[in-house]
Parts: C-alpha cells; sequence; structure tokens
C-alpha cells in the first residue's frame, strides 16, 4: 500500500524525522568561533609567509644573483609585483565581508553567493593568467645566463618554463574559466525562474 | 538588537524549540551525515550570533529560517565547489517530466521511513528556491513568513507550493507504482 500517506499526511511524515533535537552550548559554540578564527589567522599566515618568500626570493634575485641579465632583472620586478599583488587581493578578499544571512532573503541571497563564487573564480582566473610571463622571463634569462657553465642548465630551464606555461597559463585558467561559466549558468537558471514568475527586478533589488 | 547575555537566552530557548526543525532542515541540504553535523552545527553558530543583530523587523521564526535557510545555501555552494560530480538540481519542470515519465525507481514501500527518506531524496533535488518554499511549508509556515523568508511575493509563494506539492505527490506515486 504505496504512498497513502500522501499529500495530506506529507507534513506529519517530514515531521516524524529530526527527533534528536541536537543541542549545543553558549560555550561549545563560542569555542568554535575561536577555532574558526585560529584556523582562519592561520591560514592568512602561511599564505602571507608564503608570498613574502617568493617576493624576497625575486627580489634577492634582481639585486644579488651575480649572473643578471636584463630578463632576468625585469622577470624578477615583474614577479615582485605579481606576488606582492596576489598577496594584498588575498588578504582583501580574506576580510571580505559576506551577505548577513539574517537580513538578507533567502533567494536574493543564494544569487548573491552565486555572483561571489563566480567573481572568485573569474579573479583566479586573471590572476593565473598574469603570474607565467614574468617567471617565464626569469626562467629565460637564467637559462641564457647558466648556458656557458653547463649544457644542462638550458633544457631544465625550458622545461619549467613549460610546466609553468602549461599549469599557470592554460590549465588552472581553463579550470577557473569552466567554473565560472558554470556559475554564470546557475544565476541564469534562477534569473529565468524568477523571470518566469515576475520575481527577477524584486530579487535584484538592492543587492548587497 | 539583543545584548550579549539576552542573545546567549534567546538562541537557548530557539534551539529548544526549533532545534528539531533545524535538524530536518540540515537533511534536505546535506545528505552526507558528518557534513551534515557541520552544517547543522555552522547554523547553530550563526543563529547564535545572528541574535545580536536581530532587530525585531520580521518574527523571530522568520528570522531563525531566514539564518538556516542562507547559511545551508552557503554550505551547498561552498560542497559543490570541491564535489566535481555533484547531480543537478532540478527544476520543477524538470522533475515533472521525470514523473511523468516514471523514470523515479525509488521503491516505497509502507513503511513510513522509507516514504520519508523518498520525500527526503525528492526535496534534495529540488533547486534552492523550490527547496526553501516547500521547506518552510512542511514546517508549517504561512505563505507570508515563507514571502519573507525567500523575498518572493506572497502569491507566488502560492503558486510554487501548489506545483510542487503537486510534482511530489506525482513523484511519489511514480515510485509507488514501480515498487508494485
Amino acid at each position: 500500500m504505496p504512498c497513502d500517506d500522501l499529500p495530506d499526511d506529507m507534513k506529519i511524515l517530514w515531521k516524524e524525522a529530526g527527533a534528536n533535537r541536537p543541542m549545543f552550548s553558549t560555550d561549545q559554540l563560542r569555542k568554535e568561533i575561536g577555532k574558526m578564527q585560529a584556523r582562519r589567522r592561520r591560514g592568512n599566515l602561511v599564505l602571507s609567509v608564503c608570498m613574502s618568500l617568493f617576493v624576497a626570493c625575486f627580489t634577492m634575485s634582481f639585486f644579488f644573483f651575480p649572473f643578471s641579465n636584463t630578463l632576468t632583472r625585469i622577470g624578477s620586478a615583474l614577479s615582485v609585483l605579481v606576488c606582492g599583488g596576489w598577496l594584498v587581493l588575498i588578504l582583501r578578499e580574506g576580510a571580505r565581508v559576506g551577505s548577513d544571512p539574517g537580513d538578507t532573503p533567502g533567494v536574493r541571497f543564494y544569487r548573491a553567493e552565486l555572483e561571489r563564487a563566480r567573481d572568485s573564480h573569474r579573479g583566479l582566473l586573471w590572476r593565473f593568467l598574469l603570474l607565467p610571463p614574468p617567471f617565464i622571463l626569469l626562467d629565460l634569462g637564467l637559462a641564457r645566463a647558466l648556458a656557458k657553465f653547463s649544457p644542462f642548465v638550458a633544457p631544465l630551464m625550458w622545461f619549467d618554463g613549460a610546466l609553468v606555461l602549461t599549469a599557470f597559463l592554460i590549465y588552472a585558467p581553463v579550470k577557473h574559466l569552466r567554473l565560472s561559466r558554470k556559475y554564470q549558468s546557475r544565476i541564469d537558471g534562477l534569473d529565468a525562474n524568477l523571470r518566469s514568475s515576475g520575481e527577477l527586478d524584486k530579487t535584484k533589488e538592492n543587492l548587497p | 538588537m539583543a545584548s550579549k547575555t539576552g542573545a546567549d537566552d534567546l538562541y537557548q530557548q530557539t534551539s529548544a524549540e526549533f532545534g528539531a526543525a533545524l535538524e530536518r532542515l540540515a537533511y534536505a541540504y546535506e545528505v552526507d551525515a558528518e557534513r551534515r553535523q557541520d552544517l547543522l552545527q555552522e547554523i547553530h553558530l550563526q543563529l547564535w550570533r545572528s541574535f545580536e543583530k536581530f532587530n525585531g523587523r520580521c518574527s523571530l521564526r522568520t528570522w531563525i529560517y531566514r539564518v538556516a535557510h542562507n547559511v545551508a545555501t552557503s554550505h551547498v555552494i561552498r560542497q559543490n565547489k570541491r564535489k566535481r560530480n555533484a547531480p543537478p538540481f532540478l527544476t520543477l519542470e524538470e522533475a515533472e517530466v521525470e514523473a511523468q515519465a516514471g523514470r523515479d525507481n525509488v521503491e516505497i514501500s509502507a513503511d513510513r521511513n522509507l516514504a520519508r527518506a523518498h520525500l527526503l531524496t525528492l526535496i534534495q533535488r529540488l533547486d534552492f528556491v523550490d527547496r526553501q518554499v516547500i521547506l518552510a511549508y512542511l514546517e508549517d509556515l504561512d505563505a507570508a513568513s515563507i514571502a519573507e523568508i525567500t523575498g518572493l511575493s506572497t502569491a507566488n509563494v502560492w503558486t510554487r507550493i501548489h506545483r510542487i506539492k503537486s510534482v511530489l505527490t506525482r513523484q511519489f506515486h511514480a515510485g509507488g507504482q514501480n515498487a508494485l
């Protein structure tokens, strides 16, 4: 005798679930917030240290590398700029506050979250595209400078350049382009859904 | 706005009153048991924090469901970033087509647990807007409150409730016939 509970009994059927009533004490929640903040601080610290190390390495290669030529100097100067820019953007994004879940109606919140996810992937796409040129210039400069000392260095630098090119100029941007398109298509789907019920303009008003 | 101790008291009170409803909501948004527990904790956490900003412009119940749905929405979007092959959400039109084609092969028995699990599966596959509407409806909220939670108009909420109910019922019958 299947389905004879529905539809009138749907609410009763639904409410039979979730009888556990899990409780969290406020102390427990405070601890959890402390843990979350510590995790975020740790993540920012690791990221900042890594990027600062990159910046320091490239700065040193600009000033102190004994075989510097024009290409390595341009490459290292641009790398410092790009890595510094990445660091600032990452820290600024981490500090950005999202929509307030209590004050924002569900559909508008959903749209804002989708837009945030899409924009984050678009941002990464551009950042990955900007990363390889300075690295490759640096590699080329090093390959030239070190070629006279050993025949193995130049191919190694070329291989390194190709790796950077593939990872940062092809794989990562394509991946983020695909993901940003996925979120855009979800936004379009949501808009189409709302447009069909005449709700689109209302939902787009005052988007956070 | 509530003070810190006021927020604590309010949280304790609402946690006792709406704990089960919030758990059901977490079920509807997260399939994996471990991640569901994380989601539930996050909902409680954000709810507790949000009470400091609660200004009484809407009812407490509306506020609670709005925070819970929004936190769950963020959670699912975040999880989807990690899961490559997450199943797509169904629009109502797609769900209707699926029901008519009788492709939903989940077996339904008289066992209410299975029936409930099936209902949950159907709800989990709805897109966010329809899911928010039907979940609030199942928790006995009226159309005006659901409109406040979702940001849709009351008339639209009614239309959606009617359509979602009819699709869910048809999907149940399709599953039931397959089981017989």
